[in-house]
């Protein structure tokens, strides 16, 4: 975005509008590709910034009037007063204002207009959606409405493009408005009432709507909308869980198949291990959550340009409300059951600020993708050979999992972000056909935010981490050393005992590297918190590893009491189930296989989601919020449950 | 809000009761004369079009009631209500 540089600071354009009047879809016409989504400092309202003639373009957040008490409303008016920009410019009273109406709706359009007039910034007014509206018989003059506000005014369709190739002579020509609305809410209605009634003609009365009334009463039935409701976020979740499984799976291969030939290309040591272990892993664990995040998006991006979101929302808003959040937060909860970072992105669609805050904290303890192996493993383990009641424990992890999430966000609306709703009133925009280039727009501009913010930051955490498990190099044991020494006396002879031996040889090794390394010792020092959950040093390891992602566990604990991470090896599950602690008593117990299992349903143990959280919620208190209340609900609960499991006499 | 009486065709007829919005039925038409929520809440509905005296036709009724808002010359949108909401509202029905 910096093609100049420019002796005077840029010039700022705002764009400002209702809600629903098409205002991204010509900001997308001004700017086209050049543009990229930047939130305003310390809140969680995103603007679109673009450049546009040499200008800085923001689009601001949709409002239906500058003066109600509304976090939308106050950045839009701090935005206009010259206080507030956007992350990555300077606040600065814009030099010119481009005000856009719905032309279907141009009565309550016209008290924005107002109230945007009477800033004294050079405006021009944009009638959008004229298309629809000569359709439906209305008929708008813009000279004459040019006339009555004193400013220029062009009428235009942003989404068929016509008339917009004006719109850069109409910006030039903007002015302060030579005419003055009234003050006062009374009086603005009033002068709109005028206004409208000058400048607009229907050619009969309004016709009514029958096919946007029959669509409604079914999207809204309370028996036909919510199977409506079901199956549409059924759909929903299985393109993100079930086939976004694809792509996830040729980025895995694509980043092992890298780190392979990294590995056969560089001379061994540590900057071969950095590069493959270190950098192409790390990357390899940011890029996997592309897919989904993408593929969310996507489906948001057409599903709300359909209009039925906003239908949606009623019908589960019920349900959501005892807990504190609105309709708008299922869509967030829901993804977050592939996986947390596209759900906790998608929070920026729930309109008022102590809900998305209350569903950006909440959203990781829905039981995502990567518990799974965590829930396979300690399921099996506590109920091996008998699938039904593994299933039913399964079950339980998401039901215990989503009912801790829907209390905490009870519990946080009720304490820190105590606070009114908003009333549950919504327009509900015409139905349509989504626009497929702006969804694919709207996908590419959050996956690349992201790679960009979150991806780094993942990136560079887990190379300390892998640092962390990697070294100091533990050299060779001599036991295993005496093993390899007898694998090559036997090798002519017996081949397959040579190899038997030499792979015994490695587990030893392996296991002596986890314990001595870095990440091993911590795990020594530290044993004693995780002790009352029934945590020995090698499970307190499994646990700090997984730090990073929770899947990590598993493979620790192969690689721990194995010293493979081929967890889909059938000696290595047996060797889990009979793995031992150090005092040789059974490392999972029941009473540990529980308190684990309750551990990682409610714990926050996921690196990307911390910083997607911190970004999204606008601050690193809110992602240190996030982590020491849910990794403390986490402790306490798995203690409980270990405790008690024990006291029954069940250790 | 503005009281009924400053408008001219309501001194005309026989004003009647103000009810609430969901004792409407689908179809019924009538005019919003106030709203029975805090101001912060009044001020969000009247800025979304749900004004005094403004015009409007039930689409649905119960949860969500949806209402849509007509322009003296044709246009207008729909706004949909939950039900708590609607109770509060009050409006005058036309015959």
């Amino acid at each position: 975005m910096s093609e100049t540089i420019a002796a005077s600071p840029p010039r700022t354009i705002a764009v400002l509008g209702n809600p629903n009047v098409g205002k991204t879809t010509l900001f997308n016409r001004l700017c086209g590709a050049r543009h990229k989504t930047a939130n305003f400092p310390g809140t969680t309202q995103e603007a679109l910034v673009g450049r546009f003639d040499g200008a800085t373009l923001i689009d601001l957040p949709g409002i239906y009037s500058l003066d109600l008490n509304l976090s939308e409303s106050s950045i839009c008016r701090a935005v206009l007063a010259g206080q507030l920009a956007p992350e990555g410019g300077s606040p600065r009273v814009p030099d010119t204002l481009v005000v856009v109406v719905d032309a279907t709706n141009l009565l309550r359009n016209l008290t924005l207009v107002a109230e945007a007039l009477r800033l004294r910034l050079p405006t021009v007014v944009v009638v959008n959606i004229i298309d629809a509206a000569r359709r439906r018989g209305i008929h708008a003059d813009t000279q004459r409405l040019s006339e009555v506000l004193g400013c220029p005014v062009l009428a235009v369709s942003a989404r068929s493009g016509e008339n917009t190739d004006r719109l850069p002579d109409l910006i030039a020509r903007a002015k302060v408005p030579d005419r003055s609305p009234p003050e006062g809410r009374d009086a603005v209605e009033a002068w709109a009432e005028e206004t409208y009634a000058f400048v607009a003609a229907a050619r009969e009365g309004a016709t009514p709507d029958t096919l946007t009334d029959r669509l409604d009463r079914a999207f809204t039935h309370p028996v036909m909308g919510v199977i409506t409701f079901v199956a549409v976020m059924t759909g929903l979740f299985w393109v993100i869980f079930a086939l976004a499984a694809y792509p996830m799976d040729w980025i895995d291969r694509l980043f092992a198949g890298l780190g392979g030939l990294v590995e056969s290309t560089l001379p061994a040591g540590a900057i071969r291990d950095l590069l493959s272990e270190g950098v192409v892993a790390g990357i390899g664990g940011t890029v996997i959550f592309l897919p989904q995040i993408c593929l969310l998006f996507l489906l948001i991006s057409l599903l709300e340009g359909t209009g039925y979101l906003a239908r949606a929302a009623f019908v589960i808003d019920r349900l959501m409300r005892p807990f504190g959040l609105s309709g708008h937060s299922f869509v967030p909860l829901l993804s977050s059951h592939a996986c947390a970072l596209p759900g906790i992105m998608a929070c920026r669609a729930v309109p008022d600020k102590r809900d998305r805050l209350a569903t950006i904290l909440v959203a990781p303890f829905m039981s995502c993708t990567a518990r799974i192996p965590v829930y396979v493993l300690l399921t099996t383990l506590l109920f091996p050979g008998r699938p039904a009641m593994q299933a039913l424990a399964f079950t339980g992890c998401y039901v215990i999992g989503a009912a801790a999430g829907l209390l905490s966000a009870l519990v946080a609306r009720r304490s820190i972000l105590r606070g009114k709703s908003r009333p549950m009133a919504l327009e509900l925009p015409s139905y349509r056909v989504p626009d497929f280039v702006q969804a694919l727009r709207m996908t590419a501009d959050r996956g690349w935010v992201f790679l960009r913010k979150a991806g780094t930051v993942i990136v560079g955490i887990s190379i300390v981490l892998w640092w962390l498990n990697a070294y100091p190099h533990a050299s060779s044991l001599p036991e295993a050393e005496s093993l390899r020494a007898q694998a090559a006396q036997v090798e002519p002879s017996d081949p397959s005992a040579s190899e038997a031996l030499r792979s015994e040889a490695d587990t030893l090794d392996a296991r002596h590297a986890a314990s001595s390394s870095f990440l091993g010792r911590i795990g020594d020092a530290v044993q004693p918190v995780f002790g009352p959950m029934g945590a020995d040093r090698q499970l307190t390891v499994g646990i700090l590893a997984s730090f990073a992602a929770r899947e990590v566990f598993v493979a620790t604990m192969a690689v721990q009491v194995a010293g493979t991470d081929d967890t889909e090896d059938a000696g290595v599950q047996q060797a889990l189930a009979s793995a031992t602690r150090d005092d040789g008593t059974p490392l999972f117990t029941p009473a540990t296989s529980w308190a684990l299992l309750v551990y990682y349903i409610l714990a926050m143990q996921c690196l990307p989601t911390l910083v997607v959280t911190a970004r999204e919620a606008g601050g690193w208190r809110w992602a240190a919020l996030q982590m020491a209340w849910m990794s403390g609900m986490a402790y306490c609960c798995a203690v409980a449950v270990y405790q008690i499991i024990r006291a029954m006499g069940h250790a | 809000m503005t009281s009924l009486a400053t408008k001219p065709d309501a001194s005309a007829e026989i004003k009647r009761a103000s009810i609430p919005l969901t004792q409407l039925t689908r179809g019924c038409r009538g005019r919003i004369s106030e709203a029975n929520l805090d101001a912060d809440d009044r001020a969000v509905l009247r800025a979304m079009g749900l004004k005094p005296s403004a015009s409007i036709e039930v689409c649905r009724a119960g949860q969500p009631c949806i209402v849509a808002l007509s322009g003296i010359c044709g246009g207008g949108c729909r706004i949909g209500l939950s039900k708590d909401l609607a109770s509060r509202v009050m409006v005058d029905p036309d015959d």
